[in-house]
């Protein structure tokens, strides 16, 4: 690396878990009453740099990005982003992130026009800066064509697309991202990380989980491979994947869990 | 600045969606139209002619006008001259006469004109309405004073004092739960709370933001239904209006119980809707408030020595209170104690809002 290491993310042991209902605790097939979703989650994410928190569905990669941008709280550990502790200075690190999640949703009666301005004004970004802000973004994301129209109108790719820009309204140093593509058809997922990339051109550092492979391999400089709430490993992507994410993955999935079905 | 942004964002989903501005103004209107329509009714039904008798004191031009439109109705007036004040009022009392008209010297020139009758006695209440009604197109620069003898005089008082404050609760919670359970039940249940929240907004904010636009809406629902009550009870009963005869300080603190409680009912549905996993849920533990809190209101009526420490009671205070004023009582530190009682339990509702939006178990569990 030719570049001085900045760290902007940094986990230390974070760990949560949450009561099963007995619903869930018969399709666990477990009988516990409770479920460990992050088990000692620990790793360091660089300042300009994209770091991909790789698993498969259930590892829990939602709740540590979830935990990371404040929305709960782990059972022990720590985190800190843009060196704010998520325990003690959760108002400041949500004003340093942007968080783009899946279960965060638009109020369908808004348009995309006034929810920019709404979130904005909620981030206190002044008016000059968000009006200069809205046209960029629309413009970039095709939005401005469908500003005024009712988010409950929009198609799915057109709501990922607006609930993307007003995840960044604020200009956040930390932009997280849970699957940013998922659902989403081919060219609105392509408008999608072509946009992480430039973000990362200007020097954001980024946080996204996936489980698409080729995604990762495509964007993101390291990556941590996480297996039943635990990183299984993590590191600069060439080290990790050594060419081959998706072989890799399953190397270590086996090795910790057996079988793959 | 934040707050004023969320409380912005509450008016402006209100006042652009006609649905949401008709299913909270709709009650007022529908009330309105069926008490008009039945006080019609009722009024069409009994329109038989009379012979009426009427003391009266002073005898300007003005009861020619009557006796004019009583006679156009296939009806009569005899006018006495009232020689004794009380015996006048007795022959009211005993039915012997229609009514007694009372002009004072200065009548024509502002002044008043009393008019006694029986609420009780139809003939009565036909030559009241009569009265009213042409001395009311005669001109504004009077003062018309009912004076209603009737034992049920109380009849008006009690209408306004049993019946009312509970249907101003009655209104005041359907108001508040047809806005604030979308708003807040609804919002959480779509994950729309929750984009919120990972803003860096204070949950106090958020909570202020829903709880003071949200009782500005649902003070305009109780409004609308109480005019509708307002503008059509007394013609449904007979009765010169439920208004009449009460002073600016009763209007004030009337005015102050029911500005306090709509907050009060107000974050209290909304403490529910955050605590709901869905809007059905949480109209469920808000219908059953309501009904508590009707039964509490009609308890309040048939308990007539209520000791004083009631005013200090949410709500029970409110409705005493409210009777008390209603019943013709001052009422000042009772009315006082029940709008800091309230706003007290109304700030304690937004805090613990505001700790329930903090928390991930409430606000995230499945």
């Amino acid at each position: 690396m030719d570049h001085i290491l900045d760290e902007i993310v940094r986990a230390e042991g974070l760990r949560k878990t949450f009561s099963l209902s007995r619903k869930q605790q018969r399709a666990e097939r477990s009988g516990q009453k409770r479920k460990t979703a992050v088990d000692g989650l620990s790793f360091s994410a660089y300042r300009g740099e994209i770091y991909g928190l790789l698993g498969p569905n259930g590892a829990g990669k939602t709740t540590a990005l979830r935990m990371l941008s404040t929305l709960i709280r782990p059972d022990a550990g720590n985190a800190y982003v843009a060196g704010h502790s998520i325990l003690t200075e959760p108002q400041k690190v949500r004003d340093s992130v942007g968080f783009l999640t899946s279960d965060l949703k638009l109020e369908g009666f808004f348009t995309p026009a006034y929810l920019f301005d709404f979130f904005g004004g909620l981030h206190g970004v002044e008016k000059r800066v968000l009006a200069a802000r809205k046209e960029e973004l629309f413009a970039r994301f095709g939005i401005d064509r469908f500003a005024d129209v009712r988010v409950r109108d929009l198609s799915t790719g057109m709501k990922q697309k607006v609930s993307l820009v007003i995840s960044i309204v604020h200009d956040p140093d930390v932009i997280i991202f849970d699957e940013p593509t998922n659902g989403l058809d081919v060219l609105t997922a392509k408008v999608v990380t072509d946009f992480l990339a430039e973000l990362k051109g200007m020097g954001k550092s980024i946080l996204l989980s996936t489980h698409i492979f080729s995604l990762a391999e495509r964007l993101c400089d390291r990556v941590g491979i996480l297996i039943d709430g635990k990183i299984a490993e993590d590191g600069l992507l060439s080290e990790v994947a050594g060419g081959d994410l998706e072989s890799h993955f399953f190397a270590l999935y086996r090795a910790m869990k057996g079988d793959i079905v | 600045m934040k707050l004023a942004v969320l409380i912005k964002k509450e008016f402006y989903r209100f006042f652009r969606d006609p649905r949401l501005i008709l299913t909270l103004l709709l009650p007022g209107l529908v009330i309105f139209l069926l008490y008009t329509v039945l006080g019609e009714t009722m009024g069409e039904r009994e329109a038989p002619r009379y012979a009426y008798r009427v003391y009266m004191e002073g005898s300007p031009q003005t009861a020619e006008l009557i006796g004019d439109a009583a006679e156009a109705g296939g009806s009569t007036v005899e006018w006495i001259e009232a020689a004794d004040e009380d015996a006048a009022r007795e022959a009211v009392k005993q039915g012997e006469a229609s009514a007694f008209l009372i002009f004072s010297e200065d009548f024509g020139d502002g002044g008043t004109v009393t008019v006694v009758y029986d609420a009780l006695s139809e003939e009565s209440s036909a030559f009241y309405t009569l009265a009213v009604s042409v001395l009311e197109a005669y001109g504004m620069r009077f003062g018309i004073l009912p004076e209603n003898l009737a034992e049920a005089r109380e009849i008006g008082r009690q209408v306004s004092q049993g019946i009312l404050p509970m249907l101003i609760v009655c209104f005041i919670f359907s108001a508040a739960m047809s806005v604030t359970l979308e708003s807040v039940a609804g919002e959480k249940e779509r994950g729309t709370l929750a984009t919120v929240l990972v803003t860096s907004v204070r949950r106090r904010d958020v909570a202020l933001g829903k709880v003071i636009p949200l009782s500005a809406i649902s003070m305009l629902g109780a409004f609308s239904s109480f005019l509708g009550v307002a503008l059509s009870l007394p013609r449904m009963v007979g009765l010169p209006g439920i208004f009449g005869g009460y002073g600016a300080l009763s209007y004030i603190l009337l005015l102050a119980l029911i500005l306090s409680i709509v907050p009060l009912v107000t974050s209290l549905i909304a403490v529910l809707s955050a605590f709901s996993r869905s809007v059905k849920e949480a109209s469920a533990y808000a219908g059953v408030c309501m009904v508590l809190t009707v039964v509490l209101a009609v308890v309040a009526s048939f308990l007539p020595a209520i000791g004083n420490w009631a005013f200090a009671v949410p709500v029970l205070g409110t409705v005493v209170a409210m009777q008390g004023i209603l019943g013709g009582g001052a009422f000042v530190w009772q009315s006082l104690v029940s709008v800091a009682a309230n706003l007290a339990l109304s700030a304690l509702f937004v805090f613990a809002l505001a700790k329930m939006l903090s928390s991930e178990r409430i606000m995230f569990g499945k």
